[in-house]
């Protein structure tokens, strides 16, 4: 594999060799060291609200069932039958207490305990030949939820979800906690772009300056009064933790005249200030901003705008949260939902999701601009003439890397990282250098899982065993292969 | 005459838009039998007109009027006229293409819950053609080259005058630059057409997507 150090120390001065949107070899060293650590989202505990309930969600090309046991627990298991190793659940969503392998009938319990093993004792000799008892689905390396938010990370030794999160949560409470009850997610649309994962995430992160020229027309159709070229630079960009994103500047107003600006009824308002700590509280009524769109490194991304929804100058806010599911280094598959706080009136909830449907998504009027514009962006990136390219992401920076505009104090902003107001890249440098510390870093061998050997159970490299080793136990290979 | 022919037992697809949808089992909402529009959050204005009976024979003169309309319908698509398009779509119609999802047979959906491509009405249908005329929406700047393929017609009368119910497939091959492959969206749509003034309008589309991860870069069309 070729040496990427070179590519390394261009992103990390801000200069970043276009290939690196569309290369299989960055793309194999993504997988390897992005993917194989970070926390993923696969989704929210509101799409399994009740026992046995399940979505079926991918981490790279490993499919996972999320799943709420009949205790109540989420639980990500593989989805991979311990015997000869097909796909135990195929539909993407349901309600099932067990999940039986359509290929030789083993079958599990949601919570991912084995139940139904046929002809054990003729096939194996009972449990003295193979120890059903305390065999289970291989279950996600690190599973940990956030706001109801469920993440899984392939790495067991990866810090706490929340340490990983930071200063991020401060914001990321905006998107998914408005009331004690937090979110209802619904969807996900999904569908298959010709563009690199990346692109979308930095985009999401902090592009304030791509909204007046890409998305001009849904200003002049009076879908959307916010993002003329005025308007968005006089907004701030953040980075905190893991996560950076924009915001609009607010007309003048106490709080509640600011949220009311965008939109929310004011029994929506009450419930916000009974749930969000004072500095939150400030970054909107004293402040004046109003978070939009976001990334959490690597993949994840959250937008919030306020469109018209129908012929009235009333606006209505809507709350999407979408993943860049990278397929490979051109393309990515695109899961976009529609969040809403569970206790908002119904006709809010109704007249939101006709936002969210009006804007992004796979219909949305934004999101159609966007993704004419990374298909390309890919499609450019492919060639030789992209490799003698570095493109110039130093938006914010004088050539001394003093900054053009200095960050805002404490008094400006009140929340956590460093925020900026006016135009710049630094969100987008932030999110690439997270990149280039994973690149950067080799991978720790992962533990596997010995099907077959003597039942000592998985051990790495180290000799450390994985958290479930001692819970697998398979039968030797011959008797394997002749079930 | 058609009463010699058999009956076809209608596709699961066109079951599941137009015959009431059933609870699936361990329903915890246990919510009453719903078409998909009558379903939709945003489908509570909609016509609840429906089908009544088998299919129109082919030389009925209804079922040959609900054909051209939909021939000539494609052809404005086809052009991307959506001017001319909108004016054959009532005030009060509800435009919906559900989100398709893979579920075990039993399930008793196969559609995702609260969530669809296009939840449709007169406004943001207009909102979306105003947009392709500025000149800024640069999706279709260069245009798409679009061909709606249309098939699989049938006509049925309605349980109220001056409608009818027209069922049909539809393939959309769109291509776009010289690089890129063209992608295709294939659907089958139930339609509810009104006599409005002499001329036959859309008050009702639902489109069933054959797909759940849709092969296009976005859904800059309409089907």
């Amino acid at each position: 594999m070729t040496d990427q150090t070179g590519v390394i120390g261009d992103v990390r001065r801000g200069m970043i060799p276009a290939h690196v949107y569309n290369d299989r070899e960055i793309f194999e060293l993504e997988k390897e060291r992005v993917f194989s650590r970070a926390w993923v989202f696969v989704g929210h505990e509101s799409e399994i609200a009740q026992p046995g309930d399940y979505v079926v969600r991918r981490v790279l090309e490993d499919s996972f069932i999320v799943t709420r046991d009949e205790q109540g627990e989420i639980r990500a298991h593989f989805n991979m039958c311990l015997h000869r190793g097909m796909q135990v659940c195929r539909a993407e969503v349901g309600n099932a207490s067990h999940f039986r392998c359509p290929y030789h009938g083993w079958s599990y319990r949601n919570d991912g305990r084995i139940v139904g093993l046929p002809f054990h004792k003729d096939a194996y000799g009972g449990e003295a030949g193979f120890k059903r008892k305390g065999q289970r689905l291989l279950p996600a390396p690190n599973l940990a939820t956030y706001n109801g938010m469920i993440f899984l990370s392939m790495d067991p030794d990866a810090p706490p979800l929340e340490e990983f999160l930071g200063d991020f949560r401060f914001y990321l409470d905006y998107y998914t906690k408005q009331s004690a009850s937090g979110i209802e997610l619904r969807g996900p649309q999904r569908w298959r772009v010709k563009a690199n994962w990346k692109i979308g995430a930095e985009n999401f992160a902090g592009d304030m300056y791509h909204t007046p020229q890409t998305h001009t027309s849904v200003v002049e159709i009076g879908l959307f009064r916010e993002p003329k070229a005025e308007k968005r630079k006089d907004g701030a960009t953040y980075w905190a933790g893991a996560g950076g994103g924009t915001t609009y500047k607010l007309p003048e107003g106490d709080l509640d005249e600011r949220l009311r600006y965008v939109g929310y009824p004011q029994e929506m308002i009450e419930r916000m200030k009974e749930q969000w700590s004072d500095d939150q509280l400030r970054v909107i009524g004293d402040d004046g901003f109003m978070i939009s769109a976001a990334s959490v490194y690597p993949n994840l991304s959250f937008v919030h705008n306020w469109p018209r929804v129908a012929e009235s100058d009333d606006v209505l806010p809507f709350v999407s949260i979408r993943q860049w599911q990278p397929i490979s280094e051109d393309e990515t598959e695109v899961l976009s939902w529609f969040a809403v706080d569970a206790e908002a009136p119904e006709e809010f909830k109704a007249l939101s999701y006709k936002a969210y449907l009006m804007c992004f998504g796979s219909t949305g009027m934004f999101e159609q601009d966007d993704v004419e514009n990374w298909v390309s962006l890919t499609n450019t990136a492919a060639g030789s003439m992209a490799r003698r390219l570095l493109l110039n992401s130093r938006m914010g920076i004088l050539e001394d890397d003093r900054p053009v505009v200095p960050p805002l104090g404490p008094d400006a902003f009140h929340g956590p990282g460093e925020a900026r107001t006016g135009y710049s890249e630094y969100n987008q440098r932030a999110l690439l250098n997270h990149w280039a510390d994973d690149l950067e870093k080799p991978p720790s061998k992962a533990a596997t899982l010995e099907v077959g050997g003597p039942g000592e159970g998985a051990q790495d490299a180290a000799g450390r065993t994985s958290a479930n080793a001692d819970q697998i136990s398979l039968p030797a290979g011959e008797a394997v292969a002749q079930a | 005459m058609s009463t010699d022919l058999p009956v076809a037992p209608a596709s699961a697809a066109v079951a599941a838009i137009t015959a009431p949808e059933s609870v699936p089992a361990g329903n915890p909402t246990g919510t009453v039998p719903r078409t998909l529009s009558e379903q939709s959050a945003l489908g509570g204005h909609a016509s609840r007109v429906q089908r009544v009976g088998r299919s129109l024979p082919f030389d009925d003169p209804r079922h040959l009027q609900a054909h051209h309309w939909l021939v000539d319908e494609a052809w404005l698509l086809d052009a991307q006229a959506y001017e001319d398009w909108l004016d054959l779509i009532t005030e009060d119609v509800h435009y919906l293409m559900p989100v398709r999802v893979t579920t075990a047979l039993g399930a008793g959906y196969d559609t995702a819950r609260g969530m669809a491509h296009f939840d449709e009405d007169k406004y943001s249908l207009s909102r979306r053609v105003a947009r392709f005329l500025t000149e800024h929406a640069w999706t279709e700047d260069p245009p798409s080259r679009l061909r709606h393929h249309l098939s699989n017609v049938r006509t049925f009368q309605a349980d109220a005058p001056d409608h009818l119910v027209v069922e049909s497939a539809t393939l959309l091959f769109r291509n776009r630059g010289d690089v890129r492959e063209g992608s295709f969206v294939s659907a089958g749509r139930e339609d509810l057409l009104r006599l409005v003034d002499g001329r036959w309008k859309l008050a009702r589309r639902v489109i069933m997507v054959d797909d759940s991860v849709m092969r296009m870069q976005n859904l800059a069309i309409f089907l």
